[in-house]
């Protein structure tokens, strides 16, 4: 290899690894700053572990046992809502579902659980007055 | 494809963690990692045994490992003969061999965009199988705990830590380019002078 192709290697690699270091750093910021805003960096706290309760996290992958479980709500409760058999249901995912039963509302079935988990959910108690 | 393998490792559990594991250790892009730190969240949720996930986890990985090393070692001979001669290529198998224990550690879970290349190198350059199964196990059980730990802390807020994950291997990877390039051109700049003098003589 040439002088002057070695040089174009070596500088074509630098600048390669800074635009790399550049493009994932930004994003690997941006996550530990919603790491850290969910209470879980240095001087934070781990939320309870008991079960889940924001719906925002229910995915479209997930099985309804999955979310009954995670939840802590009858998952006979969640076919109910959805008006959907249970049986031969139970392994597939809120999409599969969404596809087979709602073909034509995309994303039904993922609000309609999350509605579900919200409306079964008991309220919340009242918090002291202060002094 | 996480999406559809995440569903079904909740309906099978750890054989299909296991497989995922080996599938992704073969280079298949399957987001093995991703699928290690749900898993680590289904644990916590007690969907999945952590113990027995783990071990099943970390055999499919190493097995994964193993065959990706084979292609590399039956890869050897249609390889010297290609590049055989090449003096880069002579120099590059004499550097990775100096370095190739902590390369295979490392390439588990610190840049594991170079885990497959790194079984490929070794296995065709001779290393002993026994060497780079002690290398790569250590990796990949340091690979599961963290991941898989990193998930069971995080439970159901595990996407969180995965996305910072799958970004810091990035940035892992730039910063090996970075360096690499760093350490060419200071090796070239040392070089030239005494290259220059031997010229001028």
């Amino acid at each position: 290899m040439s002088s002057t192709k070695q040089k174009l290697s070596i500088i074509g690699l630098i600048v390669l690894g800074v635009l790399i270091v550049a493009f994932f750093g930004v994003r690997a910021v941006h996550a530990y700053r919603h790491i850290r805003d969910g209470g879980f960096g240095p001087g934070g706290h781990r939320p309870p572990p008991a079960t889940e309760t924001d719906v925002q996290l229910i995915r479209d992958w997930m099985t309804i046992p999955y979310i009954a479980n995670t939840y802590g709500v009858p998952d006979r409760m969640l076919f109910k809502e959805l008006k959907i058999p249970e049986e031969n249901n139970r392994e597939k995912s809120l999409k599969v579902l969404n596809d087979a039963y709602f073909p034509d509302q995309t994303g039904i079935v993922l609000e309609q659980v999350k509605q579900a988990i919200t409306d079964h959910r008991p309220p919340a108690p009242p918090t002291a007055p202060s002094p | 494809m996480s999406d559809f393998l995440l569903t079904q490792v909740i309906n099978y559990g750890a054989p299909l963690f296991a497989l995922i594991l080996f599938l992704g250790a073969l280079g298949l892009p399957i987001g093995a990692s991703v699928v290690l730190i749900a898993a680590g969240a289904f644990s916590e949720q007690g969907i999945l045994a952590w113990l027995p996930t783990a071990a099943l986890g970390l055999l499919g990985a190493v097995l994964g490992d193993a065959l990706s090393f084979s292609i590399g070692f039956y890869a050897k001979d249609w390889i010297n003969q290609r590049f055989g001669n090449s003096k880069a290529w002579q120099s590059a198998e004499a550097s990775f061999d100096e370095r190739a224990g902590l390369a295979i550690f490392l390439t588990r879970f610190l840049v594991t965009a170079l885990a497959i290349p790194t079984n490929l190198i070794a296995g065709g350059s001779g290393i002993k199988f026994r060497r780079f199964m002690t290398y790569d196990s250590l990796g990949e059980m340091i690979w599961i705990i963290l991941y898989g730990g990193l998930g069971y802390f995080f439970g159901s807020q595990w996407e969180l830590v995965s996305t910072f994950l799958s970004n810091f291997g990035g940035v892992m990877l730039g910063l090996l380019i970075l360096v690499s390039g760093i350490w060419l051109a200071v090796r070239k700049l040392r070089n030239e002078p005494a290259s220059e003098l031997l010229a001028k003589n």
